[in-house]
């Protein structure tokens, strides 16, 4: 390392960590997953286990057979009647979650839209698939055909494969890992913002540019110092995001039968994903402030990264898109799903190497612009 | 020795939205600056002193023209003239986080002052009257405080030429003392110092020859009492008015 670089990168690590806001930045953002992680489980655990008797009210304005009554009692169906007018009441009044109104053979479910309706709706569309399965196999009877002949002429198993994650677990987990790219990119706006944009207006640019530095020294030091602060977040980040899912894995039931721990290899590939990113985002964030005139100026021109850096890998893992060599050099979109494959215990190497070497050509790219740029008096200005 | 040979600068005006001109903040000044020699860039606001200044200092290019330190120019020699040489204005701002010690200690790393870096720092404290606030953040200092800060950031690696501009501007009758003692000081030691400055009294005592300039061109050059006997003056700030013919004119 020559011995200017590291002076400035001294210099760019000594305000950085002095400095309060760009603390807060780099330490603070990353609380923000465990509460995520433990939240979005608490959550997911509520609705996976949901209790009966939030949705089991169910309002009657006809009378039911015995046979009825026996399919609801067996269902833990617990049965009000009255008139369609005083089960509308009793619906309003929050006494019953759904009433059933009936005309010949027409049954009709009446209901809202919320969450302990729709749990009503499911739980009255099983209970009418017994019955009508009951009065198909009764009529059978009653014309001496064997109900088993028609009803159940072919047998239907189901044999689910034990899988590592379920549906709650690996949205938590996806979830969690993208919040960390996120984390990142906040974390690198600020202090990329202040040493250039922010020195800019401050007016210790001038005094800098006066010093027996070359350009290179300088943009090499600061991008350092932003990409060291950018891994310090990302890997705390990292930390509570694997220690929040162990907590939230004792926690909640929806994680049982689940392995959540990670592995030593997965978790030195999460840190190669975050330093990758880290560069790559603090190289960007640098370019892009160095344009700006003034801190604020270079604040809003940084705002959209926040959002443009989450949104491809949450549509990604939305609509599951799968990576692939191409998409692993794509930036932005790479990081966020060799992350969340990282996160689910799928490691590829290709695509992490793709991933990488995309990456020193986009950085090199990046710090030739700013190096060109600070080279050029226009920076002053 | 410094050589400013010819220089011109233009800068981009935008008079509208569409509109734009170009524009000579210097229009070809030249001067030489001799070892031990104060030199006096003499103006108004706006005249161009610090575009040249600055240009001296290596922060900007001239669109035309040169500046050589002895033997050496900046296309082939830029670090090893920024070695030799410190920049300091009324506007240079300094770290607010870091302490008066360590911003010097950053700045003898850079200029490769290693052998009795400890001493140089204590010692230039000293001459400055700097121990009492010495491991202090800049950021809490007062203006004066930190104008000596920056003084002290000049001499730590003992360049051959100072380039000031209006570096007592805003600075109380104490403050700007120091820098004035200071720069005699560095005179007699053989430095070259280029000094800018709209205090006109203030030039006349300190420089050797003063170079006043106004919409970017010299108007005159000499030693002060050269100046006043030329334009029949007492004073450098009579003789500048003389020579652009009133106040009007300058505005």
């Amino acid at each position: 390392m020559q011995n200017n670089l590291f002076n400035i990168l001294k210099k760019e690590l000594r305000e950085l960590f002095r400095d309060k806001k760009s603390l807060v930045m780099m330490l603070v953002i990353p609380i923000f997953i465990p509460l995520l992680v433990i939240g979005m489980s608490a959550l997911f655990d509520m609705q996976a286990n949901k209790n009966i008797e939030d949705f089991n009210k169910i309002g009657f304005a006809y009378q039911l057979s015995e046979e009825e009554k026996e399919i609801a009692e067996n269902m833990d169906i617990k049965i009000t009647y009255g008139t369609e007018d005083e089960l509308k009441q009793k619906y309003e009044n929050s006494e019953i979650n759904l009433y059933v109104t009936k005309e010949n053979n027409n049954y009709i479910l009446n209901t809202g839209s919320n969450d302990n309706d729709s749990y009503a709706i499911n739980l009255m569309q099983t209970y009418f698939d017994s019955l009508k399965q009951y009065m198909q196999a009764n009529y059978l009877s009653n014309n001496n055909i064997n109900p088993n002949e028609v009803l159940n002429i072919i047998n239907v198993e189901e044999n689910i494969f034990e899988e590592d994650d379920n549906y709650f677990t690996s949205y938590i987990k996806n979830y969690a890992f993208l919040f960390i790219i996120m984390a990142i990119t906040v974390s690198a706006t600020y202090p990329a913002t202040d040493t250039t944009a922010g020195e800019k207006e401050r007016g210790t640019l001038e005094t800098l540019l006066t010093f027996p530095i070359k350009s290179k020294d300088i943009i090499v030091g600061k991008f350092l110092g932003v990409s060291i602060s950018s891994i310090v977040t990302g890997v705390i980040s990292l930390i509570l995001a694997v220690i929040s899912l162990v907590i939230a894995g004792n926690m909640f039931s929806i994680y049982d039968g689940i392995d959540i721990m990670f592995s030593g290899t997965s978790l030195i590939f999460a840190i190669i994903v975050i330093i990758a990113y880290s560069f790559f985002i603090s190289g960007l964030c640098i370019s892009i402030a160095s344009k700006s005139k003034t801190f604020k100026e270079a604040q809003s021109a940084l705002t959209p990264l926040t959002f443009i850096s989450f949104f491809p890998g949450m549509i990604a893992f939305m609509v599951g898109v799968e990576t692939t060599p191409i998409l692993s050099i794509i930036p932005f979109l790479n990081f966020t799903l060799l992350f969340t494959d990282i996160s689910n215990g799928n490691i590829n190497l290709l695509n992490l190497l793709l991933m990488g070497i995309s990456t020193i050509i986009y950085i090199t790219i990046v710090l030739k612009l700013i190096i060109k740029q600070y080279k050029s008096e226009n920076v002053l200005f | 020795m410094i050589r400013v040979d010819n220089v011109k600068k233009t800068f981009v005006r935008y008079k509208s939205k569409k509109e734009k001109e170009i524009f000579y903040a210097n229009n070809g000044i030249s001067f030489e600056a001799n070892d031990g020699e104060i030199i006096g860039i003499l103006g108004p606001n706006g005249a161009g002193k610090t575009t040249l200044l600055r240009m001296i200092a290596g922060i900007l290019e001239p669109t035309e023209g040169t500046v050589n330190f002895d033997d050496l120019n900046y296309k082939e020699n830029e670090l090893e003239i920024k070695k030799s040489l410190a920049y300091l204005s009324g506007n240079t701002k300094l770290y607010d986080t870091i302490s008066c010690y360590e911003l010097l200690k950053m700045c003898a790393d850079i200029y490769g002052v290693v052998d009795k870096q400890e001493e140089r720092i204590k010692e230039i404290s000293k001459i400055l009257n700097m121990e009492g606030f010495l491991y202090n953040k800049i950021g809490n200092l007062s203006t004066g405080q930190t104008q000596r800060v920056n003084i002290a950031r000049c001499m730590v690696h003992n360049p051959k030429y100072y380039i000031l501009d209006e570096a007592t501007t805003g600075l109380d009758i104490i403050s700007s003392q120091v820098i004035l003692n200071f720069i005699k000081e560095e005179k007699t030691k053989n430095k070259t110092i280029i000094y800018s400055t709209h205090y006109m009294e203030e030039a006349e005592n300190i420089c050797d020859k003063v170079i006043m300039i106004n919409k970017g061109i010299v108007i005159t050059r000499g030693t002060p009492s050269k100046i006043k006997e030329k334009t029949n003056t007492t004073n450098l700030r009579d003789a500048f008015f003389s020579l652009i013919g009133g106040v009007l004119d300058a505005e």
